[in-house]
C-alpha cells in the first residue's frame, strides 16, 4: 500500500512539474486596446553573440506577420531608446517603459531574455536549444501584462540512443517563438 | 486646274505618309527606361526623358570593379576579361587613360555606385552614354572554384537610370555532368565563362532586354517563412523605390551591400517598381548625414524618401550569408525585409527568408545551390515576384 501511494505521490509530482504554468496574463487587461508595440532588444545571457538580435528578428516579423498588432521598425525603436535615454535598453524600469511609450507613441513595450541558444552536448550527443521569455509591459500603466517563457529543442531520448544533431536553429527558433505568439493571442 | 489641284494634294498626302513613316522609323533611337527597352509598359514620361541615341548607349565606360569577395582577387585580369566580352559585343569601350584622368579629376573613390553630379560629368565631360558598375560578390579558387559578379549598366546624365542589371553565381561543379565530365577546375576557365553568362542579355541595341515583370519565376522553397503586407499599399501606383543599406549581423564581410544589390536588381524587374541608383541614394544619406543605429527611424525615411522623391524604402538584416566550403559544403541565406512607406510613414512589407543549399534535396544533389549568390538571388526574386503578386491581390 505505502509502496503504491509514494509511486502515486512520485507520478502526481513529475505531472505537476512539467505543468508548470509558464505565462502570466492580465485578467483586467483588454488585450484588444493594444495595437502598436515596440519589441526592444533582448537580453542575451547566452555566450553566443548577436543571438539576442537573432531572435528578436524573428520574433518582431512573425508578430507582424501575425497581423494581431502593428510592430514598429526596429530603426524607430532605436531612435526611441536613444531619445528616451534607457540606461539599460533590454531591462527598463517602469518609467522608463512609459517615457519610452511616449516618444514613440505606442501602447505595449515587449522585452526580452534569451537564456539559452546554441549547441548543447551530453555524451555523445548534440542538439539545438533555445530558451526565452518574454514581458509586454502597458506603457500607460507600467504594468506587466503579459510573460511567458518557452523552451524548445534539447538532446530528446532518441538523440542518446541513436545520435543525431536534432533540429536546425532556425526551425526551434520558429517553434518557440510561435509557441509564446500563440499565448499572447490565447 | 482641279486635277492638278488634285494631284499635288496626292502628293502631299504621300508626302506627309513617307515623313511620318521616316519620322517613325528614324534609326538609332531607342526608348529606354529604368527597367530596360520601352514597351508597352514603359512609363510614358520615362521614355521621353530617357530617350537615348543606340550609338551614344554602345560607348561605355567601365568602372573599375568594386570588391566585395572580402578576400584578395585578380581584379584587372576580371575587368580586362569583362571589356574584352563587351567589345566582342559591339560596345565601344571608353579608354583606360581618360577614365582615370576623369576619375582623379573628379575626385571618384567610390566604384560601386555613381551619383547624379558625377554621372553627368562623366557624360558631358567623354560622350559616353552609360557606365557600367561590376561588384565581384566571390572569388575562389579553391577546388570547386567560384565566382559571383553583379553588372548594372548606368546611364551617364544628371539622374542617372539603371538601364540593365543582373549577376551570376557560377561553381566549378554546377554542372559535373555523366562521369563528371562537366568539372571546372581551373580557375582561369570559369573566369572565362563568367562574362559570357553575365552579359547573356546585355545588348549594344539593349533591344534583347525584357520587362520581366512579376511573372518572374518563382520557387516554393525560396518563399519567405512568413511575411507582413499592408493592405494600404496601392496596386495602381507606379512606385518609386529606394533600397538603402541593409545591416549586417553575419560573418560575411559585405552580405549588406550584396543583398542592396539583389534587391535592386530584382525589383528593377517589376513592372511598377523603378530603383534608383544606388550612387544616387549613397550621395543622399552622406548629405543629410544619416546614420542608422540599428535601423531607419521613421524621420530618417522620410528625410530620404522626401530627398529622392521615391514612396518606398527598402531596408533590412542580413543574418547569414555563407558560401559553401569545399565541395561538399552547402551556402546559407538568412535575411529580413522591411519596407517603409512614405504614405503614412508606416511598415508596407516585411519579410523573414532562410534556406540551405541543400534545402529540398533529396536525390543525387538535384536541386542544390552552390553558391549564396544564386540562392540570395532566388529567395530576393521570390520576395519581389511575391511583392508583386500581393499588390495585386490587394487591389482584388
Amino acid at each position: 500500500m505505502k509502496l503504491r501511494l509514494s509511486l502515486l505521490t512520485a507520478v502526481f509530482l513529475s505531472l505537476m512539474a512539467c505543468a508548470a504554468p509558464t505565462r502570466y496574463h492580465d485578467a483586467n487587461m483588454d488585450f484588444g486596446g493594444i495595437q502598436t508595440v515596440a519589441v526592444i532588444p533582448f537580453q542575451n545571457l547566452t555566450s553566443q553573440k548577436d543571438a539576442g538580435e537573432r531572435v528578436r528578428d524573428v520574433f518582431m516579423n512573425m508578430l507582424l506577420a501575425s497581423g494581431g498588432v502593428y510592430v514598429l521598425p526596429p530603426g524607430e525603436v532605436a531612435r526611441g531608446i536613444s531619445r528616451a535615454q534607457l540606461a539599460e535598453p533590454s531591462a527598463p524600469s517602469v518609467e522608463e517603459a512609459q517615457k519610452l511609450g511616449n516618444v514613440l507613441t505606442v501602447d505595449a513595450v515587449i522585452t526580452g531574455v534569451l537564456r539559452e541558444y546554441g549547441e548543447v552536448r551530453s555524451g555523445t550527443a548534440a542538439s539545438n536549444v533555445i530558451s526565452l521569455s518574454l514581458k509586454m509591459i502597458e506603457t500607460k500603466t507600467g504594468k506587466v501584462v503579459w510573460a511567458a517563457s518557452s523552451t524548445k529543442g534539447g538532446i530528446s531520448t532518441t538523440d542518446r540512443l541513436f545520435g543525431g544533431g536534432g533540429q536546425p536553429m532556425n526551425d526551434i527558433t520558429e517553434e518557440a517563438v510561435s509557441e509564446l505568439i500563440h499565448q499572447l493571442f490565447r | 486646274m482641279s486635277l492638278s489641284i488634285s494631284f499635288s494634294g496626292k502628293t502631299a498626302a504621300l508626302a506627309a505618309a513617307l515623313v511620318f513613316v521616316f519620322g517613325c522609323a528614324t534609326p538609332g533611337k531607342l526608348e529606354v527606361t529604368s527597367q530596360g527597352t520601352s514597351s508597352s509598359l514603359a512609363t510614358p514620361s520615362l521614355t521621353a526623358d530617357r530617350a537615348l541615341s543606340n550609338e551614344r548607349l554602345s560607348f561605355i565606360s567601365i568602372f573599375p570593379l568594386e570588391n566585395l569577395s572580402g578576400s584578395a582577387a585578380p581584379l584587372k585580369e576580371i575587368r580586362e576579361s569583362l571589356i574584352q566580352d563587351l567589345k566582342n559585343k559591339g560596345f565601344r569601350v571608353l579608354d583606360e587613360k581618360l577614365l582615370e584622368e576623369f576619375m582623379a579629376r573628379q575626385r571618384v573613390r567610390y566604384v560601386g555606385g555613381i551619383d547624379g553630379a558625377n554621372a553627368q560629368a562623366l557624360g558631358e565631360e567623354t560622350g559616353v552614354g552609360a557606365v557600367l558598375i561590376t561588384s565581384l560578390e566571390l572569388y575562389d579558387e579553391k577546388y570547386p572554384p567560384k565566382i559571383a559578379l553583379t553588372a548594372r549598366l548606368v546611364s551617364a546624365d544628371d539622374s542617372p537610370v539603371i538601364l540593365w542589371m543582373d549577376s551570376i553565381g557560377l561553381s566549378g561543379d554546377d554542372s559535373p555532368g555523366l562521369l563528371e565530365l562537366g568539372l571546372i577546375e581551373d580557375p582561369k576557365e570559369l573566369l572565362a565563362k563568367a562574362p559570357e553568362s553575365l552579359f547573356g542579355s546585355l545588348k549594344p541595341t539593349l533591344s534583347q532586354i525584357q520587362d520581366e515583370g512579376v511573372a518572374a519565376r518563382q520557387r516554393r522553397k525560396f518563399r519567405p517563412k512568413y511575411f507582413f503586407h499592408s493592405p494600404v499599399m496601392d496596386p495602381e501606383e507606379k512606385y518609386v523605390v529606394a533600397v538603402l543599406p541593409f545591416f549586417n549581423w553575419s560573418d560575411r564581410k559585405y552580405a549588406n551591400e550584396i543583398m542592396a544589390l539583389h534587391f535592386v536588381r530584382e525589383l528593377s524587374k517589376l513592372r511598377n517598381f523603378r530603383v534608383l541608383e544606388l550612387g544616387v541614394i549613397r550621395q543622399e544619406l552622406l548629405k543629410f548625414r544619416i546614420i542608422m543605429d540599428d535601423g531607419i527611424s521613421l524621420d530618417q525615411a522620410n528625410v530620404i524618401l522626401a530627398s529622392l522623391d521615391a514612396n518606398l524604402a527598402f531596408t533590412g538584416k542580413v543574418i547569414d550569408y555563407q558560401d559553401a566550403q569545399g565541395p561538399e559544403g552547402t551556402p546559407v541565406v538568412d535575411f529580413s525585409l522591411f519596407v517603409i512607406g512614405k504614405k503614412g510613414l508606416e511598415v508596407m512589407w516585411a519579410s523573414k527568408s532562410y534556406n540551405k543549399g541543400s534545402d529540398g534535396v533529396f536525390f543525387y544533389d538535384w536541386g542544390r545551390v552552390r553558391t549564396a549568390n544564386a540562392m540570395a538571388s532566388e529567395m530576393v526574386r521570390t520576395v519581389s515576384a511575391m511583392m508583386g503578386s500581393e499588390f495585386r491581390k490587394g487591389k482584388k
